[in-house]
């Protein structure tokens, strides 16, 4: 824990004291602090997106729950992380990404490696009790390197930040709006040779099975095995 | 009460093309006090002690929204007038600019002293666009003159989504992005416009800030309620026998505005606020208008005895999935999954764990969405559960229990 000194900032978290540093997010806190909380958008080596909202707290007086990955600590904050109330709003928003996820996770490549079924397992989080609508887009596999699954992308916006802040390019964008949103390349074309550079970093910051390498298939499944809270 | 006319002062009184018919009647006497007679701390208390508050929706404080703004330290800062007017059943910021637009120029000017500014930006809604050139006239006339002091407005045309009359949003689409959401804090007072401090008000806050500075705040705080200041105007739609903009002093009872002035007859609702506001039953005609109870961006959609409820909360609910920005996730997947839902309503398919579901899924959005499009897109549907349950329940048979 960081000595107390000049931009030192006390907050109370799940009822203890902790210490951090001016500017440090409230995730870094807990995780400092030895708390887990789920995230899916977050990603340590990007900026903060801000998307999911998986990574929700509680924090006294706020009049809505508030996304830890991007909200700095204040001044004696309390900060609740694992309330009945946040788990319920974490499971609700876990269950509407399954909702318009496909049911392929028995034969996807990403198998137990996959983000979203962590969250989900780790938040006893089941198929959604109503039924919705999928996201339905063809497979994209014009570029020899990267395959694009895009009725798989729970639409974090990882990758378009990655393409952007890791590999200094801008070939990813969002496009349509609403439940119609799409990462896209260009005026929505498929991703081809011609403006990728198939660095692969954006694969490797998806947390779905939506961006893979075309080599990969079948050949990559070791990742955390997933369990079955009883 | 009567019809109030404070911010309402100049519309059909004044020739909104002609500068001189606005200094007729004492335009721009205001900025002259607030940057002859009153330091930028003066009028930015002054405007604090008026108690006035937002006038686009969410009654934040202007006085300490300007405050904030003041104290940030940077060189460059922005005011910008948000002229979006895209909430359902608004066209009050239309009347205004139509009516008065030196008067939104002079308050903008007021706004840009107080906090140190150089620079407005008026946000104009895309289906404005006819109001631009009218706007652009109004300021290159106060400038030739030498009104403005310097200060500079320029008019910024939205391309028509909803979502961009939320102050982040907005500043994205000015700044020439797509129309996003961006997360908060960082908030506009310290880090908005090109992260810039930025303060951001909507037309009809700003009309009310010259009639401050010129009457001072105690005449202000006499109008009004305790928590809510000053006068109202309202944009008047729906099942009423004279629709239109009618200004009330902030506390008149709803019944005034929709049966007296409007003159609605059997009115079985009032949708107050537009697709993110409430619901109220007729019999709830006698609450009374300002931020206390019910007030919204002013928007008062009047609907009788021959609407069916759940198809208005339908419709709603599918412009605000059409509209939802679709960054965060609750909200892109949340008002699709509400729509999917009511569709099932109805075609009389529904079941008595929908209805449980519609409530976990509100509370779900309300509490985490990025922004208030999905934090209030289920209001009126939370509403239309508590007062008009008959209504979904003749269109489901096992719903019985289910609506509290
Ligand atoms: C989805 C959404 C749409 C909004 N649309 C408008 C709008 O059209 N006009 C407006 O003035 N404020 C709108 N607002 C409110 C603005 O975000 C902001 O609160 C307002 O411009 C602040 O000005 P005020 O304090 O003077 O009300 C909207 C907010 C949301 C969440
Ligand atoms: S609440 Fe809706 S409109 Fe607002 S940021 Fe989230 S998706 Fe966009
Ligand atoms: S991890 Fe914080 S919003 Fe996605």
């Amino acid at each position: 824990m960081a000595k107390p000194g000049k931009g030192t900032i006390t907050v109370t978290i799940n009822g203890s004291a902790a210490m951090g540093s001016e500017g440090m997010t409230l995730l870094e806190l807990a995780r400092q602090s030895g708390i887990e909380i789920p995230t899916l958008c977050h990603h340590e080596e990007l900026s903060a997106i801000g998307s999911c909202r998986i990574c929700v707290v509680e924090v006294e007086g706020a009049r809505t729950l508030v996304a830890s990955c991007h909200t700095p600590i204040a001044p004696g904050m309390v900060i609740q992380t694992h309330s009945e109330k946040v788990l319920a709003a974490r499971r609700m928003i876990t269950e509407l990404l399954l909702a318009s996820h496909p049911d392929s996770c028995l034969v996807c490549d990403k198998a137990n490696r996959c983000q979203l079924r962590h969250v989900a397992t780790d938040l006893e989080a089941a198929q959604p009790q109503v039924r919705g609508r999928k996201r339905c887009y063809p497979i994209e596999d014009v570029s020899p390197y990267i395959k694009r699954d895009l009725s798989k992308c729970v639409l974090c916006r990882r990758c378009v930040a990655a393409c952007r802040e890791m590999a200094g390019q801008n070939v990813l964008h969002m496009a349509y709006r609403g439940f119609n949103s799409k990462v896209v390349v260009d005026t929505d074309r498929p991703l081809d040779k011609e403006v990728c550079r198939d660095c692969d970093i954006c694969v490797n910051v998806c947390p779905t099975g939506a961006l893979s390498l075309v080599e990969e298939s079948g050949s990559k499944k070791k990742g955390k095995p997933l369990f079955i809270k009883g | 009460m009567p019809e109030a006319n404070i911010v309402l002062k100049n519309c059909g009184v004044i020739d909104p093309a002609r500068l001189d018919s606005y200094l007729a009647e004492g335009g721009f006497e205001a900025l002259e006090k607030a940057s002859g007679a009153m330091t930028p701390a003066e009028v930015v208390a002054e405007v604090k002690a008026s108690g006035l508050r937002g006038r686009g929706g969410a009654g934040f404080p202007v006085g300490l929204k300007w405050g904030f703004t003041r104290q940030a330290p940077a060189e460059i800062k922005y005011v910008i007038c948000n002229a979006d007017e895209g909430e359902v059943g608004t066209f009050k910021d239309r009347y205004i600019l139509e009516g008065d637009p030196f008067g939104l120029i002079e308050a903008m000017a007021i706004a840009g002293y107080a906090v140190g500014a150089g620079r407005g930006f008026i946000y104009l809604r895309a289906e404005y666009h006819f109001l631009k050139d009218k706007l652009a006239g109004a300021i290159t006339q106060a400038k030739e003159k030498g009104l403005l002091g310097g200060f500079e407005i320029e008019i910024y045309e939205g391309a028509g989504a909803y979502v961009c009359g939320e102050e982040m949003a907005l500043m994205e689409s000015l700044e020439g992005k797509r129309g996003e959401v961006r997360y908060k804090p960082p908030f506009p007072p310290s880090r908005g416009l090109w992260g810039q401090p930025t303060v951001i008000n909507n037309v009809e806050t700003l009309m009310s800030i010259p009639r401050i500075i010129k009457n001072g705040a105690g005449w202000f705080t006499a109008i009004g309620t305790e928590k809510s200041k000053g006068s109202k105007v309202f944009s008047v739609s729906g099942d009423v026998g004279k629709p239109g903009v009618y200004e009330l002093e902030m506390g008149s009872p709803l019944r005034e505005l929709v049966e007296d002035l409007a003159q609605a007859q059997d009115t079985k609702a009032v949708q107050m606020g537009g697709a993110t506001g409430r619901l109220l039953p007729g019999a709830m005609l006698d609450t009374s208008l300002d931020f206390e109870n019910v007030l919204g961006a002013g928007s008062v959609i009047v609907y009788n005895s021959s609407r069916d409820m759940v198809d208005i909360v339908h419709r709603n609910l599918e412009f605000l999935a059409e509209e939802s920005c679709g960054k965060c996730a609750p909200c892109r997947e949340g008002t699709q999954l509400m729509v999917v839902v009511f569709k099932r309503i109805l075609a009389g398919k529904a079941k008595e764990r929908d209805i449980e579901f519609l409530k976990e899924l509100a509370t779900t959005m309300s509490l985490t969405s990025l922004c208030g499009l999905g934090q209030a897109a289920p209001s009126t549907l939370l509403d239309s559960l508590s007062h008009f349950e008959d209504a979904y329940r003749a269109r489901m048979k096992d719903i019985a229990g289910a609506v509290t």
